[in-house]
C-alpha cells in the first residue's frame, strides 16, 4: 500500500463523538434492554446468533420504531422517547453495512458507492476525497464500473463498507459484515477494516462473534445474551473472562498478539512480537511456518489456547520451535477446563491458555510461578494486516 | 387494406395506449401500497381491486353503463352536462381500463414483493426519504416487472369485449374494436373479414408476449463475467 491523503475526519485528531445507547425494545423470545455508553474508536459486539445484536443496530439505525429510550451520538440525539425525540433514519448520518451486503442491483458500483452522496453533501462531507480514500483502501478501483451481478462475495462487502463510507457517516455499524464469507476469505478481508479503522476516525460499532476479529479491531467490547449487556470492557479481558470464554468455543479460544515480520530463514518464518516501539524493547521471537509477508510487515499471530503447553523446567528434546519463558498471572477454572494467564513480558498482552484441572494441580501452579510456554511453529497463524510496521 | 379495417386495427390501439397509460400510475401505486404496507381494510382493497377478474365483464360493462346512464351518478341529469361516455370510444376505454387495472396491479404487487425490503431500509440510512427511496429505488428496482405488467395490461386491453360493447357498442367505424370486429363479421358470415382480424388480434398478442418475454430474461446473467 502507498501512502494516502489524509481525510478530512482523521484530521480532527483524538475527538471521537461519544455514542450513549439507553433502550427497551419488545423481541419474540426475550427484550431488548441495552444500557451503553462508549467512547472509544470501535466498539465490538459479540454473542451468539439470536442473542439480539442485529436488532441492536437496527434500533440505532432508527427501523425499529417500537424502541423507546435514549439514543445520544456527539451533541445530537437520535432517539430521546419521554421527549418525544425521533429522527428518521434518512437524517442519523449512519453508516450501515449489513451481512448481505445489500448493493442496489440497478446500479453499477460506483454508482452504489456513491449512493449516499447527496446526504453527505449536505453534511459538508467532503465527498469526492472520501470516495477516492474508500476506493484506494479497499481496492475498488477495478471493479468500478462493473455490475454488481458480477462481483464476488468479498467484493460485495467492500463495496457495502465503500459505500457507507461515501455517504459521510458520523457512526459505522458494521453487522457481522463478512459472516456470509468463508473463514479463508475473512481473513484476507481483515486488512481492509484496519484501514478503514486506521483511516477514518469515525465511531463504530462491530458486530462479530469471531474472537480474532473482535481482537484485531475493537478498543471495547460489549457481550450480549439474550438482549442484555452480560459483560462490557477491554476485548481480551472480555473474551477470556470465565462466564464469556465459552461461548467462543466454537473454534476454540484464539490469543491475537501484534508482530512483525523479520527475515525468514528456508522452511520456517519468524516474527518479533510487539507493536511499533514496543518491538524494540520487547525482545520475545515466534518461530512460525513460512509466510508470504515481508520483512518489517506488520502481522498478527495467532495462537489457538488449546495448542501451547506448559512446562515448570525448561524441557528438551522437543520438536516444538518455541519455548518461551513467561509469568503466571491468573488462573481460573471454567466447566472444567482450566485456563492459565501468563505473560511472555510485561509489554505484551498476557496469553491464555487451556490444560486441564489436573494438571493445575499436579504441576502446583501459582500466580507469579516462573514457567515455560511450549507452542509448535505449525500451531501459530499469522495474519496480514496490510499494513508496515509502525515506528 | 381498406380504410375501414385500419380504423378497426388503429382505434383498438388507440383505446389500449390510452387505457394503459391511465390504469399505469394508479395500479402501480396500488400494487406498492398492497406489497409493503399493512393498514386497516388491506384485505378488502385488495379483494375489490381484483374484482373485476372474476367478475362476467359484461357485468362490469353493464355496471359502468348504470354509472353514466343518463340518470347515473355520473349521469347527464346528475352532473348537469354530459360526459359522453356511453357509445363512444372514451366509453371503451374506461370498460379496458377498469377491466386491466386489476391485472396490472396484481402483477405490480408481485413485483414489490420480490424486491428486498430491506434494500428500501438501506436507501433510507444513506439518507433518501420515501418520496426519494421510492423514485429512485423502489420503481428502478421494479422496471422489468413493471414493464411485463403494462405489457399484460395492454394485451388484455386490446382484447376485452364484454365490457366494451356493454358500454360503447360495436359501432363500425366509431367504436368497434378488433374482438367485436370478429364477432360481427362471423355472426354474419364474413369468413374472410373474422380470419383477417383473428390473424391481426395473434400477431399482435404474439409480439406483445415475446416482448414480455424478452424483458423478463434480458441480462439476466452478469454483464461481466466473475474474474
Amino acid at each position: 500500500m502507498t501512502s494516502v491523503p489524509p481525510t478530512h475526519d482523521s484530521l480532527q485528531d483524538g475527538s471521537l463523538d461519544g455514542l450513549t445507547v439507553q433502550v427497551r425494545l419488545p423481541l419474540d423470545r426475550f427484550d431488548l434492554n441495552i444500557d451503553l455508553r462508549t467512547e472509544k474508536h470501535v466498539t465490538g459486539i459479540f454473542g451468539v446468533s439470536g442473542a439480539g445484536k442485529t436488532s441492536l443496530l437496527e434500533t440505532i439505525c432508527g427501523v425499529r420504531r417500537q424502541a423507546r429510550g435514549i439514543i445520544v451520538l456527539g451533541e445530537e440525539t437520535w432517539l430521546d422517547s419521554e421527549r418525544g425525540v425521533f429522527v428518521k433514519p434518512s437524517q442519523r448520518h449512519i453508516g450501515y453495512v449489513p451481512q448481505d451486503g445489500l448493493l442496489f442491483p440497478h446500479k453499477d458500483v460506483r454508482h452504489n458507492l456513491l449512493a449516499g452522496r447527496k446526504r453527505g453533501v449536505r453534511r459538508g462531507h467532503p465527498v469526492r476525497r472520501t470516495f477516492e480514500t474508500a476506493v484506494h483502501i479497499l481496492e475498488l478501483g477495478p471493479l468500478l464500473e462493473r455490475s454488481v451481478h458480477a462481483l464476488s462475495g468479498g467484493e460485495r462487502q467492500r463495496v457495502a463498507l465503500g459505500r457507507a463510507l461515501c455517504s459521510g457517516p458520523r457512526l459505522l455499524l458494521l453487522d457481522e459484515p463478512f459472516a456470509s464469507l468463508d473463514v479463508a476469505l475473512r481473513r484476507k478481508l481483515l486488512p481492509f477494516l484496519r484501514r478503514v479503522r486506521a483511516e477514518f476516525q469515525i465511531p463504530m460499532l462491530f458486530v462479530s462473534h469471531d474472537p480474532l476479529e473482535v481482537q484485531a479491531l475493537c478498543d471495547d467490547l460489549i457481550v450480549l445474551r439474550d438482549g442484555t449487556i452480560i459483560s462490557h470492557g477491554d476485548p481480551r479481558a472480555v473474551l477470556t473472562a470465565s462466564h464469556i470464554f465459552p461461548l467462543a468455543e466454537q473454534h476454540g479460544f484464539e490469543n491475537i498478539l501484534p508482530c512483525y515480520a523479520m527475515e525468514g530463514g528456508g522452511s520456517t518464518g519468524q516474527v518479533r512480537l510487539g507493536e511499533g516501539g514496543d518491538a524494540e524493547r520487547v525482545s520475545v521471537e515466534l518461530v512460525t511456518l513460512r509466510s508470504e509477508a515481508q520483512p518489517g510487515e506488520a502481522l498478527l499471530a495467532g495462537i489457538p489456547a488449546h495448542d501451547i503447553m506448559l512446562a515448570t523446567r525448561r524441557p528438551e528434546g522437543l520438536s516444538a520451535r518455541n519455548v518461551l519463558p513467561a509469568r503466571i498471572t491468573q488462573l481460573r477454572s471454567v466447566d472444567h477446563v482450566g485456563l492459565v494467564t501468563a505473560e511472555l513480558s510485561p509489554d505484551l498482552p498476557p496469553l491464555t491458555v487451556e490444560v486441564t484441572e489436573k494438571s493445575f494441580v499436579e504441576l502446583g501452579l501459582r500466580v507469579g510461578s516462573e514457567v515455560f510456554l511450549v507452542i509448535k511453529a505449525t500451531s501459530c497463524r499469522l495474519y496480514r494486516t496490510g499494513e508496515r510496521r509502525r515506528t | 387494406m381498406s380504410p375501414e379495417v385500419l380504423s378497426v386495427i388503429l382505434l383498438t390501439l388507440q383505446v389500449a395506449t390510452v387505457s394503459t397509460l391511465i390504469v399505469l400510475l394508479p395500479a402501480t401505486v396500488l400494487g406498492y401500497v398492497l406489497a409493503r404496507y399493512e393498514f386497516f381494510g388491506k384485505n378488502v382493497l385488495s379483494a375489490l381491486v381484483g374484482l373485476p377478474l372474476v367478475l362476467p365483464p359484461t357485468a362490469v360493462g353493464f355496471l359502468l353503463l348504470r354509472l353514466f346512464a343518463v340518470d347515473g351518478p355520473l349521469g347527464r341529469e346528475t352532473l348537469g352536462f354530459d360526459l359522453n361516455i356511453l357509445l363512444t370510444w372514451k366509453g371503451a376505454v374506461i370498460a379496458t381500463a377498469t377491466m386491466s387495472l386489476p391485472l396490472v396491479a396484481r402483477t405490480a404487487k408481485a413485483t414489490f414483493e420480490g424486491i428486498n425490503p430491506r434494500l428500501e431500509l438501506m436507501a433510507h440510512t444513506l439518507g433518501h426519504g420515501r418520496l426519494a427511496t421510492f423514485f429512485q429505488y423502489s420503481l428502478p428496482m421494479a422496471r422489468r416487472g413493471l414493464l411485463g405488467a403494462v405489457i399484460l395490461g395492454f394485451t388484455r386491453a386490446m382484447g376485452e369485449f364484454g365490457a366494451t360493447v356493454t358500454i360503447a357498442g360495436n359501432i363500425p367505424g366509431r367504436t368497434q374494436t378488433i374482438a367485436s370486429a370478429i364477432f360481427s363479421a362471423q355472426q354474419v358470415g364474413a369468413q374472410a373479414r373474422a380470419d383477417f382480424f383473428m390473424l391481426v388480434a395473434i400477431v399482435l398478442g404474439f409480439l406483445a408476449i415475446l416482448s414480455a418475454e424478452l424483458l423478463g430474461h434480458g441480462r439476466a446473467l452478469p454483464r461481466v463475467a466473475r474474474p
